[in-house]
């Protein structure tokens, strides 16, 4: 991975983190506080499942990118850093969105 | 139907102790805001400051509720508190939410939603809170109500018709308490709205003597009364009727004190001067929260803490052009009823006697 990439998926793990705090209304959660790594749902941020459909929705505002396969959902959603690279690897495939 | 206990949110902050501060401090500025669509750009309102009342153990528990129903919750749940009845069966325990205008800014919200990003992307959450009954669940759901629930959006007498409502509920046995409030929130296109069509007080003080117009400045908030027909040593008065009617008043009762409405929807409020006579003292403290159509709700705590602690809370403005019979200063006496009048636009009263216990 060159510099180029590694930092625009730097970039997009911040907006997601920000994006997830205020869309989600996670109360008392700074977004520099989220984990890369740390699983989104369950024991780590504690999402649940309403939450996945409010990321779905976030996804299609904010980047264009549909999410309908909802297994594939699990792999995506797992982690800010699985996210991050759902979303630079689609919004690259697809320049024009 | 006794009040046994009551919670409150409005500008100013939360809780009745707050409520009762502002009645005996009196007037002050509201808050300036920006309003988009508004003619010159700020707007005076009264309005709430979340992040100053947020209970954070309530919080957790409505990460996703809106503004709306955040306030009635806050306020239901400070009325169960402030009543100190620590063996309420949930199950016989009901909840009535009453509002003027519903989620309408959660509402607004979906409806943006829906025309920019088209059916498939609204947001879940926000579609949920617009629910005219969100606000509702939310309070039954947190408090762990599991009596009867409702919800009543009605333009003039909502708070009105949900007390009658409770008293049929205590009245047939359907509950043995009731939490029974109101809720209304602002918002931008009630912004817009006031600032195009209705008159705003420029100087920032509601004028509820002066009726042609009483002048508006928006407020938001909720109350909750939690009543039961048993009666607690904090009880703080009874309902004693609920009347409706061309001139709403009940010709057998009288009062100490009339306190009336002052929503500034009117540009003639006049009707007011049918039901207040030169005898009893009358009283409003829209000044103190804001033009709400549900402002009988706080009309109504005035009136009960008065009963309760048997002091007169001054006038908070006393512009007075009509030269009616206005109560002026802060004392206490013998108060045995006060009377609580709000007028619609056909002229049409609903009034709520209070009545010392």
């Amino acid at each position: 991975m060159s510099d180029n990439e590694a930092q625009e998926l730097v970039e997009i793990r911040k907006k997601l983190k920000t994006m997830l705090v205020e869309n989600l209304s996670l109360e008392d959660v700074n977004p520099d506080d989220i984990k890369a790594d740390e699983p989104l749902f369950g024991e780590g941020l504690g999402l649940d499942s309403l939450d996945a459909v409010e990321i779905v929705v976030m996804l299609q505002r904010n980047f264009g990118l549909e999410v309908k396969d909802m297994n594939k959902g699990r792999e995506i959603f797992y982690s800010i850093d699985t996210l991050a690279k759902y979303v630079y690897d689609h919004t690259k495939a697809s320049p024009e969105s | 139907m006794n009040i046994l206990g009551i919670g409150i949110v409005f500008a100013r902050g939360s809780g009745i102790n707050c409520y009762e501060n502002a009645l005996r401090e009196g007037w002050q500025h509201p808050a300036e805001v920006n309003v988009s669509q508004a003619k010159d750009r700020r707007s005076s309102v009264y309005q709430v400051d979340l992040d100053r009342v947020k209970d954070k153990n309530l919080w957790k528990r409505l990460r996703r509720a809106d503004k709306f129903s955040k306030m009635a919750v806050l306020a239901a749940a400070s009325a169960v508190t402030n009543s100190a009845v620590l063996d309420i069966d949930k199950k016989r325990l009901g909840v009535i939410v009453a509002s003027a205008f519903g989620p309408q800014v959660t509402t607004f919200d979906f409806l943006d939603g829906l025309l920019d990003y088209g059916e498939a992307n609204v947001s879940p959450t926000i579609f949920s809170n617009s629910v005219h009954n969100a606000a509702t669940s939310y309070v039954a759901e947190v408090l762990g109500v599991h009596g009867p629930c409702l919800t009543i959006t009605q333009f003039q007498f909502s708070f009105q018709t949900a007390l009658l409502m409770a008293r049929v509920w205590l009245d047939e046995g359907r509950c043995d308490y009731c939490l029974v409030g109101a809720v209304d929130q602002y918002g931008e296109v009630l912004g817009y709205i006031q600032n195009h069509k209705l008159s705003l007080a420029k100087d920032g003080r509601i004028k509820p003597f002066n009726f042609k117009p009483t002048y508006q400045v928006p407020g938001e908030g909720s109350v909750f009364f939690l009543v039961s027909r048993n009666k607690t040593a904090n009880v703080f008065c009874e309902i004693e009727h609920i009347c409706f009617g061309k001139n709403g008043e009940d010709n057998n009762v009288t009062a100490d004190l009339n306190i009336i409405d002052a929503d500034g929807t009117l540009a003639d409020e006049s009707a007011y001067l049918s039901a207040i006579s030169p005898e009893i003292p009358t009283a409003a403290y829209a000044p103190l929260f804001g033009s709400l159509m549900i402002g009988s709700a706080f009309n109504c705590t005035a009136g009960a803490l008065m009963l309760k602690n048997q002091v007169y809370y001054k006038n908070p403005v006393t512009d007075n052009p009509q030269g009616i019979n206005l109560l002026q200063d802060q004392g206490s006496s013998g108060i045995e009823r006060i009377s609580c009048i709000r007028y619609n636009c056909n002229a049409e009263a609903a009034v709520i006697h209070l009545k010392c216990v």
